[in-house]
């Protein structure tokens, strides 16, 4: 794998890990700015401490803006943005997968 | 190839055997289709004999917004405890109401036809779109989530 599709996958990564912060911000109506999110931090627990009522609002919002049908067996996915990305690639079947996941 | 889950009506009586509920607060009279787990359709006969009636509001009858809720949240209630799950609780209660608007106003005599379908489950919290209808047209709607 080359440097160039090295950096394409980066960027399709960090676009979609952005995205994602933005789709948790208005869901759930949070007062912080999307960017304060980082892509590790956990979103349950001393994250941003979300509960399983804020997580049933992020499953319908994957679905709808990422095509991603979580289920109840999918909880490692919820670790953080970073993890719920990696999902969706995964689904996706992309090269960035591969590379980061 | 298509399954067809097969559906259950219940009435008034195999309602009270499944939610906890009684009169004065049981907002349901009838179950159409019932779906267990998933969804269900339901009647709530709307009556001035109701006592909420008596103050809201003392010369003009209006249902309140929020007992379309409960009743919504009742149908709920039944097509979560119907479920054939040994984890399931006997208890089912509300979680969240999410953008609920209401678009007409419920009368005595009107009869309320009310939907219920479950969109997604997490640790045993289960989120429901619903549909409030008198003679076809939606009086109500929003989602809900309720745990049990």
């Amino acid at each position: 794998m080359d440097l160039e599709t090295l950096k394409m996958a980066a960027k399709e990564r960090q676009g979609l890990c952005d995205a994602i912060k933005r789709m948790i911000v208005d869901r759930l109506d949070l007062p912080i700015d999307p960017d304060w999110i980082t892509d590790d931090q956990p979103l349950f627990g001393r994250g941003l401490e979300l509960d399983s009522v804020d997580t049933l609002e992020l499953m319908l919002g994957l679905e709808a803006d990422f095509d991603l049908a979580l289920t109840d067996d999918d909880r490692a996915a919820f670790g953080s943005v970073g993890t719920l990305a990696a999902r969706i690639l995964e689904e996706r079947g992309s090269i960035v997968d591969a590379v980061v996941g | 190839m298509t399954i067809t889950a097969p559906l259950t009506t219940l009435d008034s009586d195999g309602i009270r055997a499944l939610l906890p509920h009684s009169w004065p607060f049981l907002y349901l009279d009838r179950v159409l289709e019932l779906e267990p787990g998933e969804s269900a359709t339901g009647l709530k006969n709307v009556t001035v004999a109701e006592p909420h009636f008596a103050g809201h509001f003392p010369r003009t009858s209006v249902m309140p917004g929020v007992l379309i809720v409960e009743a919504c949240a009742q149908l709920v209630g039944v097509v979560l405890l119907s479920r054939d799950d040994p984890e399931s609780r006997d208890r089912a209660l509300l979680a969240s109401i999410d953008k609920f608007r209401f678009r007409a106003i419920v009368r005595p005599g009107d009869q309320l036809v009310l939907a219920v379908e479950r969109q997604a489950s997490f640790s045993g919290v289960h989120n429901f779109r619903a549909f409030a209808r008198v003679d076809g047209n939606v009086v109500a709607e929003g989602r809900l989530s309720v745990a049990a």
